[in-house]
């Protein structure tokens, strides 16, 4: 059963439709990935989820009942902007979060210390939000977020202004949340880290569905249809190719799209090594960036065919 | 409503603040500014007279004045027969301060010339033209042939005693010094209520800039949210004015009987049982004010604070609700213009109706609970109508709190703003 559900959701606002008909379920256990260009209703729809935000029709139902008051305690919410009392002390802000959402004063305690420890944040409890950096509010963020044990774990943007290490030690932890059963939403719009984390996504666009699957089908339901080529010799061949679009090119290598459906990878590289020295000759999945960008443009351009 | 949220929100607003520097100074110099300012006319004019306490010579050509002023004030007069050329010259020397010329047709012409060398002052000039007015009029009865003892009787004045009816029987009237103590609280009043409207505007506006009411709105709901802050907030105001009170009544209780022991040893003349009767008496302050004043601080508070977190949750900064404040400051500064009106006559029409509309009444009902026994139905008239009042703003604030806590960007209009408030 699905842990969230999202059922023919919109909301309004004045005339602007932020959120239109939006349908979507993320299984338990798994990270899904809310995806989206600026301004395409993510926000929005996450603040419905959280119950920031009430619908102006449809259902959202969290572990099978509405979202409300209740539920609220069982998600952790990580605005893509940070929030945090700039005069508070760590330890006293991430008490007061987590009591906020419903642990005793002494549960948050524990909570924050045992989770400052793990993102190696420890002697921080006593120091001042104003005198961290940003990576560091980052952390404490993140933990105010994860203090109470959510079963849904929103996550907006939630690298900003973390360096490669601070990275690699935030992904292990999203990888070990999932271990132990949590559901992760992650909204980003860096598709290297959907393609690293997500199992599932679904894309918004003006405020509609517009892709939704995992991203294995989704990967599959793609054509293979981009070649990555290394060689030396005189690349005359590559401008005498039928079919097929020289996407890059530099002196020792070149990105090839197959236009031709006719035409069979195996025949390309045929004809390429009679006339090349072949180095590299590469079958690549399209990126969900490429992916991404062609849906929301065609998206586009039927918007403007209509 | 889940009150246990509210209690978290409500905690930590009222511990932070309370930790705070700001607030500790304030409860400390908050008092020391008061006395201040109550007492810095008292201290202009003790510090005038200490200044004027300067010798005039009087020379009288009719013998039967210069006597009577230094019998009135030998501090300030003294008869001397020395030529005026002399005098003259001890004034420009230093030795004395001025000169008396009490010319021998005074009491036909009825004109005397004072000399000094830097003019003497208004004060100085008030007090000799008293004086030597009052002899000259005695002077002339005398001539008159009214004899002393008429002229004693003359010249006495009629003392007004006011008393004040209650139920438990007559007592003494200490109107004025109460008028007065009522002034002091709804000064108090009205500062209170900016200084801790504003603490709940600015706290909203810190959440709204800071981001942090999006943590807090997915975890309790926005009217838990304003309802804690603006509650732990009220807290801290009733916090530092119990405060007060205590420190206020140890310092009187405590201070009050060491300063009538020595006032009167000090200035010798008086004695101790007249020192009770004269103006050292402090007044004392009802309990029942005492009550009144918590209570309509309190009242005046959340009458406003719901208010101030609206307009805070409208605007991203606190430059930008100066404009939108107005329509609160303005019902709050209206009343202490209108004190003097009510202080005047605190039972009249005008009084009664003025401080039983809900946003004028924490400062006037004060002011008038100070100065008049106001009837009981009044009290409780004001306080349903306050409640009334606080009910549709709790609900008015609510509906803009919630939409504008959200907004970002543009700084919203009144209409805008109201438009929230009926579609909330």
């Amino acid at each position: 059963m699905a842990i969230l559900e999202l059922l023919e959701v919109s909301k309004r606002f004045g005339r602007n439709r932020a959120v239109d008909g939006v349908s979507f379920s993320v299984e338990p256990g798994r990270i899904f990935g809310l995806l989206g260009p600026n301004g395409a209703g993510k926000t929005t729809t996450i603040r419905m989820i959280t119950y920031i935000l009430l619908p102006d029709s449809g259902r959202i139902m969290l572990m099978g009942r509405p979202v409300g008051p209740e539920q609220q305690q069982r998600i952790g919410y990580l605005p893509e902007e940070r929030g945090l009392y700039r005069r508070m002390r760590v330890l006293e802000q991430l008490v007061y979060f987590g009591r906020l959402k419903g642990l005793s004063a002494r549960q948050a305690q524990e909570a924050a210390r045992r989770w400052l420890q793990r993102l190696q944040a420890m002697g921080w409890e006593e120091k001042r939000v104003e005198e961290l950096s940003k990576g560091m509010q980052q952390k404490v963020q993140f933990i105010a977020s994860v203090l109470h044990e959510p079963d849904l774990l929103i996550l907006d943007e939630p690298y900003t202004g973390l360096d490669p290490l601070n990275t690699e030690l935030l992904t292990q932890v999203i990888l070990e949340l999932k271990a132990q059963g949590k559901t992760i939403l992650f909204s980003t719009h860096r598709m290297e880290q959907v393609e690293q984390l997500c199992d599932d996504i679904v894309l918004i666009n003006r405020g509609q569905v517009v892709l939704a699957g995992s991203v294995r089908e989704i990967k599959a339901r793609y054509r293979k249809d981009t070649i990555r080529l290394e060689f030396s010799g005189p690349d005359g061949v590559l401008d005498r190719l039928p079919g097929v679009q020289v996407i890059s090119r530099s002196r020792h290598a070149a990105e090839l799209r197959m236009l031709d459906p006719a035409l069979r990878p195996q025949d390309l590289l045929l004809r390429l090594a009679s006339e090349l020295e072949i180095q590299r000759f590469e079958i690549l999945e399209p990126s969900l960036q490429q992916i991404f960008i062609e849906t929301v443009s065609r998206q586009i351009e039927q918007g403007r065919g209509a | 409503m889940n009150w246990s949220k509210v209690c978290v929100i409500l905690s930590r607003e009222y511990t932070v603040r309370v930790r705070s520097r700001g607030f500790i100074l304030s409860t400390l110099l908050g008092p020391v500014g008061l006395i201040l300012i109550i007492a810095l006319p008292v201290l202009v004019t003790l510090w005038t007279r200490d200044t004027s306490q300067r010798r005039l010579a009087v020379r009288d050509e009719t013998g039967r004045i210069g006597a009577g002023l230094e019998a009135r004030n030998p501090e300030r007069y003294f008869v001397s027969t020395d030529p005026e050329a002399q005098l003259r010259a001890r004034l420009l020397d230093g030795q004395l301060d001025g000169y008396l010329l009490i010319p021998a047709d005074v009491l036909q012409a009825g004109r005397v010339q004072l000399y000094t060398r830097s003019g003497g002052g208004l004060a100085l000039l008030e007090e000799v033209q008293r004086d030597v007015s009052e002899l000259v009029r005695l002077e002339r009865l005398r001539e008159a042939g009214l004899d002393t003892a008429l002229i004693a009787r003359l010249q006495e004045r009629v003392r007004l005693q006011t008393h004040r009816v209650t139920e438990t029987g007559v007592e003494r009237d200490r109107g004025a010094a109460l008028a007065a103590v009522g002034y002091v609280l709804g000064f108090l009043i009205y500062m209170m209520m900016f200084i801790y409207g504003a603490l709940v505007m600015r706290g909203v506006i810190e959440e709204k800039a800071n981001r942090i009411i999006e943590v807090l709105a997915s975890s309790a709901r926005p009217f838990e949210i304003m309802m804690g802050k603006v509650l732990g907030i009220g807290l801290v105001g009733l916090t530092q004015i119990l405060i007060w009170i205590v420190l206020g009544w140890g310092i009187v209780s405590g201070l009050a009987p060491l300063l009538l022991a020595f006032l009167p040893a000090e200035s010798g003349q008086i004695a101790p049982a007249a020192a009770a009767s004269t103006g050292w008496e402090l007044p004392r302050i009802p309990g029942g004010l005492v009550l009144g004043f918590v209570g309509y601080f309190l009242s005046g508070y959340f009458l406003y604070a719901t208010l101030f977190a609206a307009i805070g949750s409208a605007v991203d900064q606190e430059s930008d609700a100066q404009q939108l404040q107005w329509p609160l400051t303005l019902p709050i500064i209206l009343p202490m213009l209108l004190i003097t009106n009510v202080m005047a006559d605190p039972d009249g029409t005008l009084a009664v109706i003025l401080s039983l509309v809900p946003f004028f009444a924490p400062i006037l009902m004060v002011v008038r609970l100070a100065a008049t026994s106001v009837p009981f139905w009044q009290v409780g008239l004001s306080a349903l109508l306050i409640l009334l009042t606080f009910l549709a703003g709790v609900w008015i604030s609510a509906r803009i709190y919630r939409i504008g806590i959200l907004i970002y960007g543009k700084k919203p209009t009144f209409r805008e703003i109201l438009r929230w408030a009926r579609e909330g």
